[in-house]
């Protein structure tokens, strides 16, 4: 862990990156576990906060997956000009 | 996808054959940071590999 201070972009791709872990997690607690209705509480919450972060992410600095593209209002397509991840973007 | 009683069924399990008991849902690490950096969300998955024998 390095104690750096991480810029508001960073931190957000960092905390998408956790909740998005999450749902994969409870994603395949799930694919054994069907009818845990626990469990599908917690899925349902981080996916909403998922979609909620990703939207966030998309507007601020581009999208970081394709169907959340058009929360950019932006003039250009960010998709393809933000950097890349071999180019830092991540 | 049946969880069976271990005690119950153990004489009906063929030798040599490995099983895994069943996951249940208890609680969720509460710092998800800690999770991401151990990889598991539940906390009895959580098994380090130290490599040699471990000492308490």
């Amino acid at each position: 862990m390095n104690n750096r201070m991480k810029s508001e972009r960073e931190q957000l791709f960092h905390d998408i990156g956790v909740i998005s872990f999450v749902v994969t997690e409870m994603n395949e607690y799930l694919d054994t576990h069907p009818t845990d209705k626990e469990a599908m509480e917690y899925l349902n919450h981080y996916v909403r906060m998922q979609n909620q972060a990703m939207r966030e992410y998309a507007m601020k600095y581009g999208p970081l997956r394709i169907s959340d593209a058009d929360g950019c209002n932006q003039n250009e397509w960010k998709w393809a000009t933000q950097p890349w991840p071999w180019e830092g973007g991540c | 996808m049946q969880d069976y009683s271990f005690n119950e069924y153990f004489d009906r399990f063929p030798v040599a054959m490995a099983y895994v008991p069943w996951q249940h849902l208890t609680n969720i690490f509460e710092n998800l940071d800690e999770a991401y950096h151990v990889g598991t969300i539940f906390p009895e998955l959580e098994k380090p590999f130290t490599g040699r024998r471990c000492v308490k």
